[in-house]
Order: C-alpha cells, then sequence, then structure tokens
C-alpha cells in the first residue's frame, strides 16, 4: 500500500538501526520521549524496541489525550448524560475511561443516552434529527482535534442550531512539556515531536524546548521508518552538537503549521486559566474553553455540572507513567487489577495509552529478558 | 496512513484519504478503500484526485505527494 509499505521497509528500517547503533557510546544511556500516544502504540506495534541499542531508552510521554482526563471531568460528563432529555455524544474510546462514578458506557447501562460518534460533526448531525433532544459533545483531544469541534461549532452558530453543545476538555500539548522539563530530576535528553498535532500548530511551536531547555526535538511521522529515522536525527544533533527543532515528516508538517485551522481555534476557543490533567495535576493555560461569542453552545454555561475533583486511586501510578518516571510493567496494578478489559487508570483504556499499548505488544517479551537476566 | 482500529481522539489516526468529488465545504473521500464524507472547511480549495489528511471528520492539512 502506497504511503505504507514505503515506511515499513525491512532494508531501511535496518539500516537506519545500524547508523543508530554507531551513533551511541557503550554503556551511555540516551533517553528519548515519543510525546504523542500514536507513537506509542506504532512503536509498541512495530517492536520498535528490540531493533534499538540497549543505549536508547524510550520515555513514553503525556500525548494521548484520553490518558490525561481527570476523574472529576468524567464524573462531570456523566452528570451531563444523566441530564433529562440529552443525548451526550463522544469518541469511542473516552465512554471506557473510568471517572468516580464509574465510565459513561456504565452510565449508558443505567439509562443514560450515551451515543459514540466518529466526529462532532457527527453529533452536529444528530441534533439536526433529533429536534426534541439536546445533544452535547463531550469534546476531548490535543490542537489535531480541536479544529473539528471548532468547525463544528463554526456551522452550529451559522445554522443556528438550538439543541446542540458542546463540553469542551480540549487541551494544549506545550503546557504539559513545559511541566515534563520543569520536573526535578528530569532525565529525558531528547523528544519525539507529535505528528499531526504539529501539522496543526507547527514546528516551530517547539523552539522553547532547544532554546529554553537544551534538548533536541524531532517531529516524526508514525511508521517504522520515519520513528526509527526521527531517532537517528536526534542522535545525529547530538553528535553534531547541535539542539534544533527537525521535522521528519514533511510530508504533512510545516514550520507555520495551518493558519486556517489555528485561525477557527482561536475564533472559537480560548484558553482556560487552568486545567487540570491526570498526573501533573492543574497547569496553566493549559486547557481550552468556549469563548464567549459561541456561549449558546456551551454546555458547561447551559447546564449546572458539578465541577467534580476525584484524586486517582492510590495503587493507579498513569501519573508517573505519564511523565515517564515509570515504566508500564512496574507499575502494582499492571496486568492484575488493571488490564484494557477493566482498566483502573487511563493509560490502560486507550489503545495509544503507554500501559494498553505495552499489555497488548510489549508484555509478552518483558518476562523472558526478565527471567534471562535472572538466570 | 494508518491501518489498525486505533483511537479516534488521537492524533495518530488521521489518515490519507483521495478526494473523489467536492461538494460545497464537503468531500467523498476514499479512506483505507471506504467512502466517507469529509467537511473541507480548513481546505476549501481541496480538489478531487488530491491527498487530503484527515482526522474526526475534517480534512486537516494536505498530503504532500512525494516519490
Amino acid at each position: 500500500m502506497r504511503y505504507v509499505d514505503e515506511y515499513r521497509d525491512p532494508e531501511l528500517a535496518h539500516g537506519l538501526t545500524a547508523e543508530i547503533r554507531s551513533l551511541v557510546a557503550p554503556g551511555e544511556t540516551v533517553r528519548v520521549m515519543e510525546v504523542c500516544g500514536g507513537h506509542t502504540h506504532a512503536i509498541y506495534r512495530h517492536g520498535l524496541e528490540e531493533l534499538l541499542p540497549p543505549e536508547v531508552e524510550l520515555v513514553h510521554g503525556p500525548g494521548c489525550p484520553v490518558c490525561v482526563i481527570p476523574m472529576g471531568r468524567v464524573d462531570d460528563a456523566i452528570a451531563l448524560a444523566e441530564t433529562g432529555g440529552l443525548t451526550l455524544a463522544t469518541f469511542g474510546d473516552m465512554l471506557r475511561v473510568p471517572g468516580g462514578r464509574g465510565s459513561l458506557l456504565e452510565a449508558k447501562a443505567r439509562g443514560a443516552d450515551v451515543r459514540m460518534v466518529y466526529s462532532p460533526l457527527d453529533a452536529l448531525t444528530l441534533a439536526g434529527k433529533e429536534p426534541g433532544r439536546h445533544v452535547a459533545f463531550l469534546a476531548i483531544g490535543f490542537e489535531t482535534t480541536a479544529p473539528a469541534t471548532a468547525v463544528t461549532l463554526l456551522r452550529a452558530r451559522a445554522e443556528a442550531v438550538p439543541n446542540f453543545s458542546v463540553f469542551c476538555n480540549h487541551v494544549l500539548i506545550e503546557p504539559p512539556l513545559r511541566a515534563i522539563l520543569e520536573t526535578p530530576g528530569l532525565r529525558v535528553d531528547a523528544f519525539i515531536g507529535p505528528g499531526h498535532v504539529s501539522s496543526v500548530i507547527g514546528t516551530d511551536a517547539y523552539r522553547f524546548i532547544c532554546e529554553e531547555y537544551r534538548r533536541p526535538v524531532v517531529v516524526s511521522a508514525f511508521e517504522p521508518v520515519d520513528l526509527l529515522q526521527s531517532i537517528a536525527m536526534i542522535l545525529r544533533q547530538r553528535a553534531e552538537g547541535r539542539c534544533e527543532v527537525e521535522n521528519q515528516y514533511t510530508r504533512v508538517v510545516r514550520q507555520e503549521g495551518n493558519e486556517r485551522a489555528l485561525a477557527a481555534i482561536a475564533k472559537t476557543m480560548e484558553p482556560r486559566e487552568d486545567f487540570e490533567w491526570r498526573g501533573l495535576g492543574a497547569l496553566p493555560r493549559s486547557g481550552l474553553r468556549i469563548r464567549d461569542a459561541f456561549a449558546a453552545f456551551d454546555a458547561e454555561r447551559l447546564f449546572a455540572l458539578p465541577d467534580a475533583r476525584i484524586e486517582d486511586p492510590k495503587a493507579c501510578r498513569c501519573g508517573d507513567v505519564l511523565t515517564g518516571q515509570l515504566r508500564p510493567w512496574e507499575c502494582g496494578v499492571f496486568g492484575t487489577a488493571c488490564t484494557p478489559e477493566r482498566p483502573l487508570g487511563t493509560c490502560m483504556v486507550s489503545s495509544e495509552g503507554a500501559c494498553a499499548a505495552f499489555f497488548s505488544y510489549g508484555r509478552l517479551r518483558r518476562p523472558r529478558e526478565e527471567a534471562s537476566v535472572g538466570a | 496512513m494508518t491501518t489498525w482500529a486505533g483511537c479516534a481522539t488521537c492524533a495518530d489516526e488521521a489518515m490519507a484519504a483521495r478526494v473523489l468529488a467536492v461538494d460545497g465545504l464537503e468531500a467523498d473521500v476514499v479512506v483505507d478503500g471506504r467512502v466517507e464524507r469529509v467537511a473541507i472547511d480548513l481546505v476549501p480549495d481541496a480538489r478531487p484526485g488530491e491527498l487530503l489528511l484527515c482526522h474526526a471528520g475534517i480534512a486537516l492539512e494536505r498530503l504532500e505527494e512525494t516519490e
């Protein structure tokens, strides 16, 4: 398949692996954080860690939008879904995220009208088809998904749809990166930048990582050859004493991003004072809310939501996993109390969550390695 | 771009889609062999035959075709 096969070419992958080996000194450790959950999924799915020399350690970052949603926001969404005459529409993966009062799927089982959609535009269409009900779309996601919500809000206003609103939980990528970079004792040497978020915000958005924190960044696509090439580019920067934002995903990402998408977001949404992140706490100006001009479509203004604040379960260490301080299998409940079928933490819910990706693809390898070390 | 059933909320679920026909701010595109309708508000000058990066029902960007 074109645009897939060439980026999975074994010869190219082996050539890049050899180059990566040549760029590290035996015994040193280079810790590279992939920010995006899609990269985490691809790394485990294609077994890329097995191709890398032991000197290169991949750290999984906070870029899975499902994984960073705090339990309180899930409870708010459940309260919204239980409003009489209201249909709550959202993406499939959000349905299973556990809050303090269970998940949206469990709320649906109790009688709430919760529906899965692929796009916020589908939720808007649903509102048109069911004029007797109010349809609220539970919006989550980084800058990649926010444009779809923005376009939906613009259309809802243009069409004066009276029975549609958005419960906005969109987040921005820069604040959690800054929070990670400010973590005392941070052990991350470089970043693989998210691919499709960058198609919206552009590569210039990461310059602060090089200029203020002296860590190289390479924005990467998602296929195995893409990721290996990005790691090689990071190591080349290191070998040559450079610290820059480089773009491996040139077939999509531009330096300045997508001006139309950014304008649509800016027209409909604005940063909140702060937003609660799972594992990272409240981060200033890290989430988006709906602007006053679109207040008629803002579920938070239309409905009295509890604004629930709930602490994560003590046994769940999603926060440490999201900040790269703990690897999935090092969490005490990984694969036992917390599995994809019955997730305790959000990292086990989405297929892009580090724990779910490792559970699906990596856990069969790990016991063998540990067994051989112990032998 | 990707062919697995990933998470719709995640950026990696963005798919390469070939434009079949344009109808105002909507376009019929082929994704993984299926025809889907996407909004092209952000790429309003999209033309049949072009490859678009689509996510959550909208086209985000053109995909540059290079050999």
